[in-house]
């Protein structure tokens, strides 16, 4: 499944390629290496790891690549963001053609590093547990019983170590956007924005890991409005953006969750003041689901039968809240996402961002807070 | 979540509203007249003017970004072709000082008339707002002053772009 995704992805990006390369070749003033023409610095935004341009996780209505409507020119991007228990990579290509229609797509990967050490959190717990309860085990019942069999089986795992998750997350992302009227830069005497729509279609190769964590799809398209504008009197952008979508961290934990895929629109802002030509300083706010809460192991819902065990009178008194709070350690809260960014383009074809980012939780490990870092390159 | 949901539906409509609108509002032929400042939103800073050095401030800024115009091979051969440079500082200068809040003196032609028969490309318009950010570092006029002066310019992009 995952070769085959990113054989999917390698296909696309070679599409993307040709595509932009022919257009090239018919435009008149195209602007593939025609390195010092078209936008004026960091007008382009940066590159978000959906692959649209933007801050650094919202979209913004920019169009990327660093050509006017007289031209077609291309970004790569490189993220990386170190947060405690998960490692978010980012490659991707988009393509700006006549500052009207944006194509992009995005590889997102990476592993979730300690997350998964809750497999032996478990064992840890339950196995001690189940010996206490050893004396007491004539007072249960037959269904608390057959509970605690439920859990002395999950104990067994113990030697399997992370396998069973499986823990690399890994992210297909195309998206198109479609600048629909406005100039962000140059209205500076009216408040109409810039306004684009979009739309991404984003594959998860981590069948495994997916279940696990309870999401209901792999695979999901996020629709997106746009509205972007600068306000040169203050030197600073503002943008905002409604995203249609269901998913769990962008979809790096797959499209809604046990209640179904039901799509909301979400809302995402983003605030730049402007330091310099070549330098922006922002603020970005996303919502984000709450759609996932149990892990479910095998055909086992873990955190249901954790809860389920910790309601039992005599587990409460024999082990006190080492039940519940093992059952709590294994919900999923998904926060919403905020990050404060730098930007810096020593040139019209280079951009680096350095971000702080706040993601929450992210699969079971809470407050990852960590850098972003970014290099994006404009041919 | 309801109220965020209505804010956004809210937000929704406003766009789709200044959709509606926004050809009519960008496409008015007779602004910027270049009869006074900029209504630009946010208005620009008062002080603007004094913070540019005020007319003599603003001269010798244009006299630096047509340095930097006539260095830009992109641009350059306009300006040769079509233009007076000696003429256009003096012209420039007097509507910079102008849209910045000075007195309104400004004798060339509408930027309209000026720049119909040039074909100018958003391409070389970006390349003359670079030469201006460029030209005010080479005049020490801080960045966030400089876009008193960018914002107050901006709109003219919709009648001297023309192709």
């Amino acid at each position: 499944m995952k070769a085959s995704g990113s054989r999917l992805g390698g296909r696309i990006a070679v599409a993307l390629v040709t595509v932009a390369g022919l257009y090239c070749a018919n435009a008149e003033s195209a602007g593939f290496f025609n390195l010092n023409t078209g936008k004026v610095w960091l007008t382009n935004g940066a590159v978000i790891t959906d692959g649209a341009s933007g801050g650094g996780i919202n979209p913004w209505a920019t169009i990327g690549g660093m050509e006017t409507r007289d031209g077609i020119n291309a970004t790569v991007h490189y993220t990386y963001a170190n947060l405690p228990s998960f490692t978010l990579n980012s490659v991707g290509l988009l393509v700006g053609l006549w500052d009207r229609v944006e194509l992009s797509y995005a590889w997102d990967t990476g592993p979730t590093g300690s997350t998964y050490d809750t497999v032996g959190l478990l064992t840890d717990t339950i196995n001690p547990l189940l010996q206490k309860l050893q004396p007491v085990l004539s007072l249960l019942s037959p269904v608390q019983l057959g509970y605690l069999g439920q859990l002395s089986q999950l104990g067994q795992l113990g030697n399997t170590g992370i396998e069973p998750f499986n823990t690399q997350v890994v992210m297909n992302v195309v998206g198109l956007k479609i600048r629909v009227f406005g100039d962000a830069i140059y209205n500076s005497d009216n408040l109409i924005p810039q306004v684009a729509i979009g739309g991404f279609y984003k594959w998860n190769a981590n069948k495994e890991l997916l279940h696990t964590l309870g999401a209901s799809k792999r695979k999901d398209f996020e629709a997106y409005i746009s509205a972007t504008k600068i306000f040169f009197p203050i030197s600073t952008l503002i943008s905002a953006t409604g995203r249609y979508t269901s998913a769990n961290q962008t979809g790096l934990v797959g499209f809604g969750g046990p209640d179904g895929n039901k799509r909301t629109f979400r809302g995402e802002f983003s605030v730049a003041y402007l330091l310099n030509k070549q330098t922006a300083l922002g603020a970005e706010y996303a919502m984000h689901s709450n759609n996932l809460h149990d892990i479910t192991l095998g055909d086992t819902n873990v955190t249901g039968l954790l809860n389920l065990v910790a309601a039992i009178p005599v587990v409460k008194q024999v082990a006190g809240s080492t039940v519940s709070n093992l059952a709590g350690t294994l919900s999923q809260h998904e926060n919403d996402w905020k990050d404060i960014f730098f930007a810096y383009a020593p040139n019209k074809n280079l951009t680096f961002v350095f971000a702080y980012a706040m993601l929450g939780q992210i699969v079971l490990a809470p407050h990852n807070n960590g850098v972003y870092m970014s290099v994006q390159a404009n041919f | 979540m309801k109220p965020i949901r209505s804010g956004l539906q809210a937000f929704a409509i406003g766009v789709l509203a200044l959709a509606a609108t926004a050809p009519a509002l960008a496409d008015k032929e007779d602004f910027p007249t270049a009869k006074g400042t900029t209504p630009t939103i946010p208005g620009i800073d008062s002080d603007a003017l004094a913070k540019f050095g005020g007319e003599e401030g603003v001269h010798k800024w244009v006299e630096a970004l047509f340095y930097y115009i006539m260095l830009d091979n992109r641009i350059n051969w306009i300006f040769e072709r079509f233009g007076n440079p000696k003429r256009q500082i003096e012209l420039n200068t007097q509507l910079e000082t102008m849209v910045l809040g000075g007195p309104a003196k400004y004798q060339g032609a509408s930027m309209s008339a000026a720049h119909s028969d040039l074909h100018i490309t958003l391409t070389q318009f970006n390349a003359v707002v670079e030469a201006a950010y460029n030209a005010c570092e080479r005049v020490n006029t801080p960045y966030h002053v400089c876009n008193q002066l960018i914002a107050a310019l901006a709109p003219f992009e919709r009648v001297i772009v023309t192709r």
